[in-house]
C-alpha cells in the first residue's frame, strides 16, 4: 500500500499509523496549499461499537521544510481530547447525531492545533476544535455530510483544519501486488502465471474502496509556509513536507481503569514511530528488518537510504517475475539518478520539458516536495500520472488525492524515468504500460468510478457509512 | 496527554542527555542523587524526608545496566537517564 501497515511494529500500532500524504496548491483557493496526513489504514466502516478515532496519546504532526535541509521550519501538530457526554451510557451514540453539539453523541473528540516556527515559537492556532463523528449509519448520522462540513475550522490567520474520519481516497490492488508482484491486467507474462489456471489478462480489483481512513486536513496561505513570507516565486517556492506520529516512551498498563484512555498511563518523552514522505518509500524500497528504524529517523538522515533508492530491489526483482519482458532494464547496472531526483533531492528545472523542477538543494531526504508557484491543472486537462503524464501539477510534484501513485512509481522503477538523467537507455515498451488496471486512462479521476473526491476542502470523500459496508 | 511538540521533546531529549553527562561526569552529583534517594525497601510514608519534593504523577525508572548504575527514568514529558550505581543496586535488589 501506499504506507498502510508498511512496518512491522507500527502495523500493530494502527492509530499511530501513517497511510497518506497529500500536498498541493488548492484548485478552489489558489493562494493556498493544501496538505493532508491520513492515519488509521483500512477502517472497516461499520467497526462499532467503538469506532475508530485518533488517539489521545499519539502526538501528529504535518513538517514543513522550506530551505532544503530537510528539518521542518514549521511543525503543525495535532493533539487530541476524547470526553464521554453520557459515562452511564453503553454505546457510541443515543440517538440521531444531528449536530456536533449533539447530546445524542456520547464519545467525542476534540483537538488542539499548533504550530512551531524555526525559531521554536509555539502558537496555539485552536484548541477545542471539533472532530466530527464517524459515520456510523442514516439512522445515526443522516446529513454526515453537514456534519463533516460543520467540523472545518479556520484557525490562525487564514487556515483551514479538518480532523476526522474521511473515505480513503487511495486506490490499489492489494491482491496482486503482494502476491509475487503480479498486475492482473499482465499476468499472463508473470513467471508463476502458468499452471494457475488464471486467465491471461483481468481487470484490476480496487482493495480500498469502501473502507475509511482519519484525516487530518490543513489547508494554509503560501505565504504562510514560504521562508522569507512572502508569495513563493522561482527561488522560494518549493517546500518539503512529511507527516509523523510519535508517543511517549513507557506505556504501563494500571489495571484499575478510569478515563477515556482506560487503563494506561504514559510516561517519558515523545518518540517518532510513524513517518511519511512520498508514498510507498518505506513500503517498496526499505528492508524489511530496517523499516520501523525508517520511521524513527528524520528526514535530514536519509543519506543513510540512498543505496535502496539508488539501487532498488524491485528493479532487479522485475526483470525475472515478467520473464522478457524487461530486457534492458535487466542489463541496467548504473546508479538510479532518476529516482533519487523523484524521491530524495526533488527535479531540478531542465531536467523535465516544460517542468520548472521541484529541486531542493543537495541534501537527501524523502519528503513530499511542492513547487507552490505552478498552478493547479484544470480538471479537464489532468492526468492522474502526474508529470510523467504531463501535467506538471500532480505526484511527484506534490501529490493530489487522485494521482495513481502506483503506477507512477512502478513506472518509474521499470526504468520510465531513466532518460531524464541518462539518455543512451531507451526504457522497455513494458515500463511506460505498467497498470494496475484501476483507471481507464491517464485523464480518469475517479478510478473508474471507484473514488468520490471532493471540490473542495477537505477533498477526500465523506467516509462510507456503516450501513453500506461491503459484504 | 501532555502538550510538548517534537523540537521540544528533542531538545528535551538533548538535555536529558547532557544531564546525564554531567552526573556521570561529576561523582559528587551522582553521589548526591544516591543519598537523597529514600532506602528502598521501606513501606513507612510519614518519614518522607522534606526535601523530596512532590509528585503529581508516576515517575517510572529502568535500570538498563546495574553493573554501571545506568538509570533511565521518564517523568511527564521528559526522559533522563543518571548513572548512580548504589542507586541501582538498591533497587534491583528491591525488585528481587
Amino acid at each position: 500500500m501506499s504506507s498502510h501497515r508498511e512496518a512491522p511494529e507500527i502495523s500493530k500500532d494502527p492509530v499511530a499509523d501513517s497511510t497518506d500524504l497529500y500536498a498541493f496548491v488548492s484548485p478552489e483557493n489558489n493562494g493556498t496549499v493544501t496538505l493532508i496526513a491520513n492515519y488509521i489504514p483500512l477502517e472497516p466502516p461499520d467497526a462499532g461499537p467503538n469506532f475508530y478515532e485518533f488517539d489521545d496519546n499519539v502526538l501528529y504532526t504535518i513538517n514543513v521544510d522550506n530551505n532544503g535541509d530537510g528539518i521542518a521550519d514549521i511543525v503543525y501538530q495535532f493533539t487530541f481530547t476524547t470526553t464521554l457526554r453520557d459515562p452511564s451510557f453503553f454505546l457510541y451514540n443515543v440517538g440521531p447525531i444531528t449536530s456536533l453539539s449533539s447530546g445524542n453523541w456520547n464519545r467525542v473528540q476534540t483537538y488542539t492545533l499548533s504550530s512551531l516556527d524555526a525559531r521554536g515559537r509555539m502558537a496555539t492556532l485552536g484548541s477545542g476544535l471539533p472532530c466530527p463523528p464517524c459515520n456510523v449509519g442514516p439512522l445515526s448520522t443522516p446529513d454526515y455530510a453537514s456534519l463533516a462540513a460543520s467540523a472545518v475550522s479556520t484557525v490562525g490567520s487564514g487556515i483551514k483544519a479538518f480532523a476526522g474520519q474521511r473515505a480513503e481516497g487511495f486506490y490499489v490492488d492489494l491482491g496482486v501486488v503482494f502476491d509475487l508482484g503480479n498486475l492482473r491486467p499482465f499476468q499472463g507474462d508473470h513467471a508463476g502465471w502458468s499452471g494457475t489456471g488464471l486467465p491471461a489478462m483481468a481487470a484490476g480489483v480496487n482493495s480500498t474502496k469502501g473502507v475509511n481512513v482519519h484525516t487530518l486536513a490543513l489547508q494554509i496561505p503560501m505565504e504562510q509556509l514560504t521562508r522569507d513570507g512572502r508569495a513563493p516565486t522561482s527561488s522560494t517556492g518549493t517546500i518539503g513536507v512529511w507527516t509523523t506520529a510519535s508517543r511517549q516512551q513507557v506505556r504501563i498498563l494500571e489495571g484499575n481503569g478510569g478515563g477515556p484512555s482506560g487503563m494506561v498511563s504514559n510516561h517519558g518523552q515523545y518518540v517518532q514511530v510513524s513517518r511519511l514522505g512520498n508514498p510507498l518509500f518505506n513500503e517498496v524500497l526499505v528492508p524489511l528488518s530496517t523499516k520501523d528504524y525508517w520511521n524513527a529517523q528524520p528526514p535530514s538522515a536519509d543519506s543513510q537510504f540512498a543505496g535502496l533508492v539508488s539501487s532498488p530491489q524491485l528493479a532487479a526483482l522485475l526483470p525475472g517475475l515478467f520473464p522478457g519482458v524487461f530486457p534492458n532494464l535487466a542489463i541496467y547496472k548504473k546508479p538510479r539518478a532518476d529516482l533519487l531526483a523523484i524521491l530524495m533531492t526533488g527535479i531540478p528545472n531542465g531536467i523535465v520539458p516544460g517542468f520548472p523542477g521541484n529541486f531542493t538543494g543537495s541534501v537527501q531526504a524523502d519528503m513530499l516536495r511542492l513547487n507552490m508557484t505552478i498552478p493547479p491543472t484544470a480538471t479537464d486537462q489532468a492526468s492522474n500520472l502526474g508529470v510523467v503524464g504531463g501535467d506538471n501539477a500532480g505526484f511527484p510534484n506534490g501529490r493530489r488525492v487522485f494521482d495513481d501513485v502506483v503506477t507512477i512509481e512502478l513506472r518509474a522503477i521499470a526504468g520510465l524515468t531513466i532518460p531524464l538523467v541518462d539518455g543512451s537507455y531507451t526504457p522497455d515498451p513494458a515500463a511506460g504500460a505498467i497498470s494496475m488496471g484501476l483507471t481507464s486512462g491517464a485523464s480518469d479521476l475517479t478510478a473508474m468510478g471507484t473514488e468520490n473526491y471532493l471540490d473542495a476542502f477537505p477533498y477526500l470523500g465523506q467516509p462510507y457509512s456503516g450501513y453500506n459496508a461491503v459484504a | 496527554m501532555g502538550r510538548l511538540n517534537r523540537r521540544q521533546f528533542l531538545q528535551k531529549g538533548s538535555l536529558a542527555v547532557a544531564a546525564a553527562g554531567v552526573a556521570s561526569a561529576v561523582p559528587g552529583v551522582a553521589g548526591l542523587l544516591s543519598e537523597e534517594a529514600p532506602a528502598l525497601g521501606s513501606e513507612t510514608s510519614a518519614g518522607v524526608d522534606a526535601a523530596v519534593p512532590s509528585m503529581s504523577e508516576a515517575l517510572v525508572a529502568r535500570v538498563t545496566d546495574a553493573s554501571t548504575g545506568e538509570i533511565e527514568m521518564y517523568f511527564g514529558t521528559s526522559s533522563t537517564t543518571v548513572r548512580d550505581p548504589q542507586l541501582a543496586a538498591r533497587l534491583v535488589r528491591a525488585a528481587q
